[in-house]
Order: C-alpha cells, then sequence, then structure tokens
C-alpha cells in the first residue's frame, strides 16, 4: 500500500507544552487512550487540559464523572489553572454524573446513559473519570470475559461516534499485564510521581500509542499554574539540526589561549574547564561570553550557585558591560534553583533561550551546581542527562564550555570529578603549581578532538582584566603534580623539542 | 449565622419573581421557590448528581431556617423537592413567607457561588433563567464597595 492509500489520522493537539512532541505529534482523533497513575499524579488536570484545548460549542466534550472526585469540587480546584476557561462550560464542555447508574446499576445501564448522552451531544471527546471506579463496581459481578466485551463495544460505539475517548483511573504499575481495559485501549499514557529523600519528581510515559511513533522512555512533568508541562526526553529539538563541522573557530577573547587551542573553540563543541576554586574558570568563561557578544554572537549563562545581579557585579569587576547586552537580546542569564530540578527542564529553559535570541554561545557555571540543583532521582542520572543536552545543544550550532570545580592534589591531576570526560570535546584544565615559595597557577589544554593543540604547560595570572595567559612554564618536572621539581640536563635534552599534540 | 451577599439576594428575588409571574400566569399550585430550586435541580443533579444537588438544597435550607425560622416547616425530599410551603402560605403572613422563599434561594446561590465561583454560577443561573437580567451582576459588589 503506498503512503497515498493509508488513511490519514489527524492529531489532536493536548494543550500541554512539551507533551505532543512525546505523543509523535499530538493524540490520534478518534483514538480509545487510558490516564493512569496514582492519586495526586496530575491525571485529572491533564485530562482537563486536553479537553480545554479541543472542546469545542460545535464539537464539545462531556465529561463523565463516577464517584471519584465529585464534579463541583473539581470545577472548584480546576478553575484555579489558568487553562481553564469559564465560557466553555454548558457550551463546549459539558459535565455529567454518572455515579448514580454506576451505584444502582449494571454495565448495559451505564452504557446506555453514556450512548444517550453522546448521541445527543456529537461529542468531539469523552472522559470517564474515574473509570477505575466502574470497573471496581462491575468486578464483583461480572466475568472478565464481560467486562472486556462492555469494554470493547464503548470503544467502537465512540469511535462510530467519532469521539476521541479519555478513560481516567487510579492504577498501579503491574496492574498493566493481562487488564481488559488496557488491552483494548490505543493508547496508555501513564503519570507517576518518585520520592527519593525528600523529592519528589513527577514523570509521565507513553507506555502504549497505537498508530504513531512516540518518544520512549519516562519524562518529566511539572504541575504548575498553568497545568501540567512535560519536558520531553528529545528536549524538543526531534531529528532537528547537524553539529557543525567544527571549521570554524570561536575567540576565547584570549588571544594567546586562542593559540593554545590553535585559533579557539571549534564552533559546536563542548569544552569542559575544570579546575580547584580560585583558579578563573568563571572569568575564563566569562570573558568568552564577552567575546562572543563583541562579535555579534549572542551567549547564554546558566549560573547554579550566585545569583544574576553577582554574576554580572563580577562581569564588571573585570571591565565587561554584561548589563547592556541583557537589556538588548545579547546575552540571557539564567539562574536555575527551583526545587528538585530536572536536567531536562533547564535544558528547556536553556534551548527555548537559544532561540529567542539566537544565541551561539553558552556557559555552565557550574556542573556541580547543576547537579546540586537536581532532585536526588535526577542525579543518578546526570551523566546520562548530560550526554543527552550538550549533544542537543551543540547539535543547535551552540558551543558550550562548562566549568567544573575539582579538588587539587598534589600528587596527581584529575580532571574532573565527574566521569564525564567523555562527553567533552575539549578539555582544559587549570591547577595550582607550586615554585620557588609560590603558589602560582598554570593551565594546560588536555584534550581537542577537532584538530592539534598546544601540549604546553602556561602559566597565567588573574588580573583586573581577566585572564593573561603567560608563558610556558619550561625547566620543571613533576608539574601536573603541582609540587613541580627542577628538570635535569639530561632529562631536558629527552623533552625537547614536540609542541604540538597529534589528534 | 452564614449571611449571604445582597447582591445574590437580589438575584434570587429577581429569580423569584420571574417564577411568581409564571405561577401567576400557568395558575399551578407550585410555590414559586419550588419551582426555581427545581430549575437548578436539572443542571445541578446532571454534575454533581441527585445526591450531590441532594447534599446543597438541604445545606442551603439549614442556613435558611437560622434565618428565618419561619421555614422550619419546609423539608427537602429524597427526590430533591421541596415540600412544606403549602402549609407555610397558611401559617405565615406573605412577606416572611416571601423572605423565606429569597433567602433558601439566596443561600444555595451563595453555596455555588462558594464552591464553584460567581462566575460558573451566574452562567448556571442565567441558563436557567435566560429572561432574567443577570449578566452583570457582581454577586460580591456590596462587600467590595
Amino acid at each position: 500500500m503506498s503512503t497515498q492509500d493509508k488513511v490519514i489520522i489527524r492529531k489532536l493537539p493536548t494543550g500541554v507544552p512539551g507533551l505532543d512532541e512525546i505523543l509523535g505529534g499530538g493524540l490520534p482523533e478518534f483514538s480509545f487512550n487510558i490516564i493512569a497513575g496514582a492519586p495526586g499524579s496530575g491525571k485529572t488536570t491533564l485530562a482537563h487540559q486536553i479537553m480545554f484545548a479541543n472542546a469545542t460549542p460545535e464539537r464539545p466534550a462531556i465529561y463523565f464523572t463516577v464517584l471519584g472526585e465529585p464534579a463541583i469540587k473539581m470545577l472548584r480546584y480546576q478553575q484555579q489553572y489558568t487553562f481553564f476557561d469559564h465560557a466553555k462550560l454548558n457550551t463546549a464542555i459539558r459535565f455529567i454524573n454518572l455515579s448514580h447508574v454506576v451505584l444502582e446499576k449494571d454495565l448495559d445501564a451505564v452504557m446506555a446513559e453514556i450512548v444517550t448522552e453522546v448521541e445527543a451531544a456529537n461529542p468531539a471527546l469523552v472522559f470517564v473519570d474515574s473509570f477505575r471506579t466502574v470497573v471496581r463496581k462491575a468486578q464483583g459481578v461480572t466475568s472478565d470475559v464481560e467486562l472486556q466485551g462492555f469494554i470493547q463495544r464503548l470503544a467502537l460505539h465512540l469511535a462510530s461516534w467519532q469521539a476521541t475517548t479519555f478513560l481516567i483511573g487510579e492504577y498501579v504499575e503491574g496492574e498493566i499485564q493481562n487488564n481488559p481495559v488496557f488491552t483494548v485501549a490505543d493508547g496508555l499514557l501513564w503519570l507517576s510521581q518518585q520520592i527519593e529523600r525528600n523529592s519528589i519528581v513527577r514523570k509521565l510515559q507513553i507506555v502504549k500509542l497505537r498508530g504513531q511513533g512516540s518518544v520512549p522512555g519516562l519524562h518529566t512533568v511539572r504541575i504548575s499554574e498553568e497545568g501540567l508541562q512535560a519536558f520531553p526526553r528529545t528536549f524538543g529539538l526531534t531529528g532537528k539540526g547537524e553539529k557543525p563541522d567544527g571549521q570554524r573557530r570561536l575567540s576565547t577573547g584570549i588571544a594567546k589561549f586562542d593559540e593554545l587551542l590553535h585559533g579557539g573553540i571549534p564552533e559546536g563543541d563542548s569544552m569542559l574547564m575544570s579546575g580547584p576554586s580560585g583558579s578563573g574558570k568563571s572569568i575564563l568563561a566569562t570573558q568568552f561570553i564577552a567575546e562572543g557578544i563583541a562579535k555579534g554572537e549572542p551567549g547564554i549563562v546558566a549560573i547554579f550557585e550566585e545569583m544574576p545581579d553577582q554574576y554580572v557585579r563580577r562581569a564588571t569587576s573585570f571591565g565587561f558591560d554584561f548589563d547592556t547586552p541583557q537589556k538588548n537580546g545579547q546575552l540571557e542569564i539564567i539562574y536555575l534553583r527551583p526545587l528538585d530540578l530536572s536536567v531536562d527542564e533547564t535544558v528547556h529553559e536553556i534551548v527555548a533561550k537559544v532561540k529567542k535570541i539566537g544565541a551561539k554561545r553558552l556557559v555552565i557555571d557550574s556542573l556541580a551546581g547543576f547537579e546540586m540543583a537536581l532532585a536526588p532521582d535526577f542525579r543518578t542520572d546526570f551523566r546520562e542527562s548530560l550526554y543527552r543536552m550538550i549533544g542537543a545543544l551543540t547539535r543547535m550550532g551552540v558551543t558550550i564550555i562548562s566549568t567544573v570545580e575539582i579538588e587539587d592534589a598534589f600528587t596527581s591531576m584529575n580532571l574532573s570529578n565527574f566521569v564525564i570526560s567523555f562527553l567533552a570535546d575539549d578539555i582544559v584544565r587549570l591547577r595550582y603549581v607550586s615554585i620557588n615559595g609560590q603558589l602560582r597557577r598554570m593551565l594546560l589544554v588536555v584534550k581537542m578532538r577537532g584538530g592539534p593543540h598546544s601540549i604546553d604547560m602556561t602559566e597565567y595570572q588573574i588580573t583586573d582584566k581577566g585572564i593573561v595567559i603567560g608563558e610556558p612554564l619550561r625547566g620543571y618536572r613533576g608539574l601536573i603534580t603541582g609540587i613541580p621539581g627542577p628538570w635535569n640536563v639530561e632529562s631536558a635534552q629527552i623533552q625537547d623539542p614536540p609542541v604540538e599534540s597529534a589528534t | 449565622m452564614i449571611e449571604v451577599f445582597p447582591a445574590i439576594q437580589d438575584l434570587a428575588r429577581r429569580i423569584l419573581a420571574v417564577e411568581a409571574a409564571r405561577v401567576r400566569a400557568v395558575g399551578t399550585p407550585v410555590d414559586e421557590a419550588v419551582r426555581a430550586c427545581g430549575k437548578l435541580q436539572v443542571p445541578l443533579s446532571r454534575f454533581t448528581g441527585p445526591a450531590g444537588f441532594l447534599s446543597l438544597l438541604t445545606r442551603a435550607l439549614v442556613l435558611a431556617k437560622a434565618e428565618v425560622p419561619a421555614l422550619k416547616v419546609v423539608q427537602v425530599g429524597s427526590d430533591g423537592n421541596l415540600a412544606g410551603f403549602d402549609e407555610l402560605k397558611h401559617d405565615q403572613d406573605a412577606g416572611e413567607l416571601a423572605r423565606g422563599r429569597v433567602v433558601l434561594l439566596a443561600h444555595l446561590l451563595g453555596l455555588l457561588a462558594t464552591l464553584i465561583g460567581e462566575s460558573l454560577t451566574l452562567r448556571l443561573a442565567h441558563d436557567a433563567w435566560p429572561d432574567v437580567s443577570i449578566d452583570k451582576t457582581d454577586l460580591k459588589e456590596e462587600e467590595e464597595s
């Protein structure tokens, strides 16, 4: 069958930011869906959001309530959300209580009541909340086969009447197998809450969706006064973009540092800048952003350890004006410290800003702060999340510097406390060295995936103009331990003359 | 005593006036308060269920009785209908009876406004009495002024 022959399934918008992407474009029209999850997971709110996004007076929605949350309380609470539109009630949206029918009669009566209302109203959407209650009542007197028959008749009737249906129910994991409701359903949206230590993280999974490809996995969900917002694991960037080829180099704003990088940071690279406290990581990253602004390349700074005004003041102390570019849309400083932050939410925020100002440069200052801001549940997935985040952002053509604080050991040189070095295209290590009774600073380009780079261990200083790169430290041995000693003549002859790395 | 806002009382008064006119026109023996509550019964039962409507009307009657003791003979039947207004007509003067009707309906509307908000309550009232001008009614205007 050619693509021209197959039925076109229209996709309905959910009204939930991020969810359409997860669903693969929206909800299949005329599908029969389950919204399942534990109490408090946001099932009713999700259902209402879908309803208010789609119901019209011509093709209304019918919301059957059954022994769950009384409709009068549902209305009381749901109207607190911004998506709740009073004007739609009783015109585009009708609430009908089925509790008495379920309590006093059998499944046939429930079916008859639903059929009567559906045939009278010609709804585009039908909701039954909670359908679990209908099933529970029926299970006492009805066999599984009869129950499955009822659900199948219901699904068939509602599809025939061109209604997209949602059955809302409180289910726990483990109930999916051999459940007639789930067998008949075209779509199964599962909401959950995960608790770890003092944090609660909401997740959404599309367990099943017939006819279209959804994004697999657990997606973070947040509920605010605007209702649910989903954060797709794809960061809203499905199939978009290719990472730049890195031919173009971005200047860091420090000419001698650019020389060590053989021309600057390759466009679209992710650079890890690691070093101990006070070594100048943030200053170097600030100079990278300032240079971008000077060259008309908008930048974003995501900070986790200080407030934006503190960050701006610090930049000012090095002679960089970060107020003006913020006003004229060349710079965004993102400060993210909500409770139980997720990587997906952070990236969502960053991606939104990248799109807004057309950012070319991004600084994440720092990864340690970022990790601390995350809910404990997300910290376990930090590496995996960073991998997805960096991949997504660099595919957008953004060049990233991430700072990471590490403890300087004076016998060895770690690259980072995180085992994340493989995520970085380029790694620069800053460290303290003890020379002649002075604590001096040196930096080393450890790795550049895109090409050769200097292998010099170069001294630098932090001045009131920022980082100033000095000369390579020659004549010492054991510099990477931080406690070098004098190089003897024999060894020096062996060391000279390599000055560049191979890739 | 829980009091309802004068604006709600005014709305109840206007609704009852419309119903009284219909009672006279049709010549029905059904009291206008019973008719008014009965008109709200249909839409309210649809979304709160018959039991939900029964609870609301019973609560409204309890509140109204505290304000107008003459309503003590009025009862809510298990079907959600009001009984006892015929008896009231014989025993009470017209003024007290009229006040009782207004207070009862006002408490029912006031309960709704408290639970589901002013906007939805007015919408319900408008659907039940499209000929009563209520679009610009602010149920709490007296409180705010």
